[in-house]
């Protein structure tokens, strides 16, 4: 059987929430507007994904993803021919359903994927707006309604996980860090229901473990970590504890490094 | 710390180190009975320091087993009587002594301790700072994000780029507290960074300032005062009731430890009632600091001060700190006697006006220094040759563009950007001229200043050897291109000692093949081939829908397994100093043999270097095998002329190799390093040096993406590897025999 590719497709009906930390609604909006893809860079865990679901819920557009991995076909993307009790069958890969839907196709983690499939979004993703199925011998042209989204974590500086400039030079890029304390706290107390004490102490250590980003550690504490430890502590596990099985194990296997985190967790908290 | 032998983990504990010491013991005419008592208190033992415990006795009853019975005795005492951590570090210190100065004087030190000594060496000396120096250094990092150093003084204050602490915090009796007493103390001084104490705006001082100075600071500010010294002390005392409000949001659970701990110093400190009135007032302060409240004698004293202190509290700036500090000071001024300086506890983050005034004025003159180098440099270098660049740029060259500017000079054009715009204006263009690109018609090939640090550094590199950066820990920065390396090659040797290895080891390395060969097959599956060893179901699959389709199946239907899909590429770094003379240099060198052998059976690409040599001027890299070498009849005589030379200094070849291979396009980038223990150089490359600018080299190598791997032949591992090696993969062979077996399936295991 051909591979099963985690796809969600809907058509999101209630409002995710997002706060946005800069201009990106109403640029991503533009973008939309002129039919330009889009690059959402930054670090794990800053809300890409997200984003990404709000602005289709804004736009009422249904939202695919697809989160990239390295084995990953271009056939996983574009579709297949199937047999189906003697018949064949042609089956969209995610990648079609959206154009022909006139969706939003979002490849997470873009980088993932092997270099011979991000390709096949070369076509969509220039003023031309078409999607080759060789297969079939048919050129699909995007409606105005489709978007391409793709993600990257530039953090990560790997040769190999670089984004390619034939690929990233078509796209629009948003870059996303994280959001000022003040929105991070909301962010963690509406995702995990903690109070505004914690929530901001959270951020802080957040904040204190960035600085490490290169001075010991990869990168730092996401948001999404912030929000798993809180979800910990409400659960009545006690702060200290919450913060090193959520931010500071997560971070590194460093001995003097998880010394250090217990005693920026103990001076916050 | 010596002796901590990492090597006796739990499992060796329970494994072949407990049947030696057993039958070491048995030797000594141990009975069974008493061998199972020994046994029996070692097991005893807390698990935090058992495996130290027996690696002691371990090591005892190599020379004489009837010392086992009574130092675990003691020990038993010791531990009714130290708390966790003292214990942990009064059997270091006797480990030290056996280390040090042997089985005599360590027998002597067991059986002469008493319960009072033992109790004395509960916390003599407190925390000492270096102790916890590291951990404290990344703490203030996190915190403050800046690159701040922690060094010991008398008092705790700060000059902007490091933290000074006291070397020794003994308040407590607990490790806890004295270690939260340097915690509160490096967060106020980071908070006196970055709040503007001593970083103060110049705005800000001008307006306060009588005479404003060419480069103002807050040493200016008190020179403004007649009793400075009383300034200092007052204003201290202010910016630390200020500061408290920040660190509060800061650091709350910080905050809340050390209110206890400052009413301790409070109710520690004497009361004088003979003290000037002038030293009696900034007492009062002091106290108000501490406690938080104003003491009853104080407000008799100075009526409503207190309130206008406390309102410091309420999100203050500096400005409000140096406004009080006016209004106290002449209260002060007014009273009677002259002002006897008060003596405060570490707690109090004081002032040094000079030596932050030094610091930032030393920070201006660097950056001044390195843009007049810059222009230097400029003015000095060779005249440019045209055929050099564009053979090493050709393809890419640039053309001026006709919306910028450049720099003509020396027959070179420079892209002109804010820096060197600076730089100009500073210094003049003596030499050359700046044109618009518009007005060069596209003619030139215009460099960035970064092209330009390329090409230098080229040149420097033919020329005498390559630089490289050494890390200080002590000033937590790189001492920049201290270390000259220099790549050289081996003599060949004239033994044969390549064959008569693989003459030894003949059968291994008939196993050694079959493993490798092995190791091939395992790849990756690839799908969708032409060819393969078996059908590719979901290939099947599509071609048959395909064709069903009435589209031409595709032929691509089979799986295989990938050989070539290997990307692995090692570098082998060997410790060619005078210490692994003898049987370290002879395993290194078979170990060699060993692993080219396999190597060549698994076609994975690798290099051998050695290394040695002898001060930062001449760090010696010696070819053995390249990249691009095959493994011949030269490489053989290299293996085989591969002899002890000087000392070890670690960081130069660690970080050469790393560029070697960052050259290298496998996709996994191995790096082994084979060395026997310590870094050390002829001059201060000795000691925490030593490591930690080995581990700061390996790091950097993890930061590149590399995977180093660490083998340390060593019999007495000391427990600074865990630290030197960090998050780095290391391992420790006490038996130098069994080197080459060894590292054959450490490869191995490395690579699957
Ligand atoms: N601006 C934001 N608004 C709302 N939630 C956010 C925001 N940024 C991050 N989050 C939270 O952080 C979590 C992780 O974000 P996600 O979008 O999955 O990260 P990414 O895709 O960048 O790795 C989300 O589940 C969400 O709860
Ligand atoms: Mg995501």
């Amino acid at each position: 059987m051909a591979k099963v590719i985690k796809t969600e497709e809907f058509i999101i009906r209630e409002e995710p929430f997002y706060l946005a930390t800069d201009r990106e609604t109403e640029i991503f909006e533009a973008a939309y507007r002129n039919r330009i893809p889009v690059l959402l860079k930054g670090p794990t865990g800053c809300g890409k994904t997200r984003f990404m679901q709000y602005m289709s819920w804004r736009l009422k557009r249904p939202l695919i993803t697809v989160s990239c991995h390295d084995d990953l076909t271009a056939s996983d993307l574009v579709g297949r021919y199937l047999v189906q009790g003697g018949e064949t069958v042609w089956i969209d890969g995610p990648l079609t359903k959206a154009v022909r839907t006139g969706g939003f196709c979002y490849l997470d983690e873009i980088v993932e994927a092997r270099k011979d499939t991000t390709v096949v979004i070369h076509p969509l993703a220039d003023d031309r707006r078409i999607l080759p199925i060789e297969k079939r011998g048919e050129v699909l042209e995007a409606p105005p309604e489709f978007l391409l989204g793709i993600s990257y974590n530039p953090g990560y500086q790997s040769v190999l996980k670089d984004l390619k400039q034939s690929t990233r030079q078509r796209f629009l890029a948003l870059e996303f860090t994280y959001p000022d304390r003040k929105l991070e706290t909301a962010i963690v107390m509406h995702e995990s229901g903690m109070d505004e004490e914690i929530c901001g102490r959270l951020v802080i250590l957040a904040e204190k473990t960035r600085n490490l980003k290169d001075r010991g550690l990869i990168e730092g504490a996401s948001t999404r970590l912030l929000i798993h430890a809180a979800k910990l502590i409400s659960a009545g596990i006690g702060a200290e504890k919450a913060c090193s099985v959520c931010v500071a194990e997560p971070l590194t296997d460093d001995h003097e490094m998880l010394e250090a985190l217990a005693e920026l967790i103990r001076s916050i908290f | 710390m010596a002796g901590t032998g990492d090597k006796y983990s739990d499992e060796k504990y329970a494994g072949e180190f407990r049947e030696d010491f057993i039958r070491n013991l048995r030797i000594d005419f141990f009975d069974d009975e008493e061998i199972s008592a020994v046994l029996r208190d070692l097991d005893s033992l807390d698990s935090r320091i058992r495996q130290k415990v027996f690696a002691l006795c371990h090591t005892l009853s190599h020379a004489s087993s009837s010392l086992v019975p009574n130092a675990l005795k003691r020990i038993k005492t010791a531990s009714g009587l130290l708390p966790g951590r003292d214990l942990e570090r009064w059997i270091t210190h006797a480990y030290d002594i056996l280390d040090r100065q042997g089985i005599g004087a360590f027998a002597d030190y067991i059986s002469g301790i008493d319960d009072e000594a033992l109790r004395r060496f509960s916390t003599p000396e407190g925390l000492p700072l270096r102790e916890i120096m590291a951990v404290l250094e990344t703490y203030i990092r996190g915190i403050s994000g800046r690159e701040l150093k922690i060094a010991a003084a008398r008092e705790t204050y700060t000059d902007t780029s490091a933290i000074f602490l006291p070397a020794f915090v003994n308040r407590y009796e607990d490790r806890d507290r004295n270690y939260l007493i340097y915690k509160y103390c490096a967060a106020l001084a980071w908070a006196q960074i970055s709040q503007g104490t001593v970083t103060t705006d110049e705005d800000v001082l001008n307006r306060f300032l009588k005479e404003v100075p060419a480069e103002p600071d807050i040493s200016a500010f008190f020179r403004m005062f007649p009793d400075e010294r009383m300034a200092i002390d007052i204003f201290s005392i202010l910016e630390a009731v200020r500061l408290e409000t920040f660190l509060e949001k800061e650091l709350p659970g910080l905050m809340r430890e050390v209110k206890a701990v400052k009413r301790d110093f409070l109710n520690d400190r004497p009361l004088c009632p003979e003290q000037a009135r002038k030293s009696a007032f900034v007492e009062g302060l002091y106290r108000l600091y501490l406690d938080g409240e104003p003491a009853e004698e104080f407000q008799n004293l100075t009526g409503d001060i207190p309130g206008d202190i406390l309102m410091l509290k309420k999100n203050a700036g500096v400005e409000e700190s140096m406004k009080l500090l006016g209004i106290m000071y002449d209260l002060a001024a007014g009273l009677a006697g002259d002002y006897q300086p008060v003596i405060f506890d570490p707690l109090l983050c004081t002032i040094r006006p000079q030596e932050v005034s030094l610091v930032l004025k030393a920070g201006r003159r660097a950056r001044r220094q390195r843009l007049e180098g810059m222009i230097t440099k400029l003015l000095n270098m060779p005249d440019f040759e045209q055929q050099k660049i564009t053979l090493r740029r050709a393809g890419q060259q640039k053309l001026p563009e006709s919306g910028k500017e450049y720099l003509l000079i020396k027959g070179r054009l420079i892209e002109l950007d804010s820096e060197m715009r600076e730089i100009l204006q500073e210094r003049g263009m003596s030499g050359g001229i700046i044109v618009k690109g518009a007005d060069m018609g596209g003619a030139g090939s215009p460099m960035t200043l970064t092209d330009l640090m390329e090409e230098d550094e080229v040149i420097e590199e033919s020329a005498g050897g390559v630089k490289y950066d050494e890390w200080d820990y002590k000033r937590g920065g790189y001492k920049k291109k201290w270390c000259t390396l220099r790549e050289k090659n081996v003599h060949p040797g004239h033994d044969p000692f390549v064959e008569q290895t693989r003459k030894r080891y003949s059968g291994y390395i008939r196993v050694l093949r079959k493993r490798f060969e092995l190791l091939r097959r395992e790849p990756r599956l690839l799908r969708r081939q032409k060819d393969g060893d078996d059908f590719d179901l979901d290939a099947v699959i599509d071609a048959y829908s395909d064709s069903h389709a009435g589209l031409a199946p595709s032929e691509d239907l089979f799986m295989k397994y990938d050989r070539q899909q290997r990307s692995i590429a090692v570098l082998f770094l060997l410790d060619m100093s005078g210490s692994t003379k003898g049987w370290i240099n002879e395993a290194e060198k078979e170990s060699l043999v060993l692993m080219a052998e396999a190597l060549e059976t698994l076609g994975d690409r690798y290099a051998i270097f050695g290394f040695s040599g002898m001060k930062r001027s001449n760090c010696d890299f010696y070819r053995i095998k390249g990249f691009e070498e095959p493994y011949d009849g030269k490489v053989k005589r290299r293996i085989s002329g591969i002899s002890p030379k000087d000392y070890t200094r670690m960081g130069p070849p660690i970080r050469h190799s790393v560029k070697i291979l960052k050259a290298v396009e496998e996709r996994t980038r191995l790096f082994i390093t084979l060395s026997d223990g310590r870094p050390e150089d002829y001059d201060a490359y000795k000691g925490d040096y030593a490591i930690e600018d080995t581990r700061r080299a390996l790091t950097e190598a993890r930061e590149q993406g590399i995977h180093p791997f660490c083998i340390t032949i060593d019999r007495e591992a000391g427990s600074y590897l865990r630290h030197m090696y960090g998050e780095v993969n290391y391992i420790v062979i006490d038996d130098v025999k069994k080197l080459p077996n060894r590292i054959t399936e450490i490869y191995r295991r490395l690579t699957t």
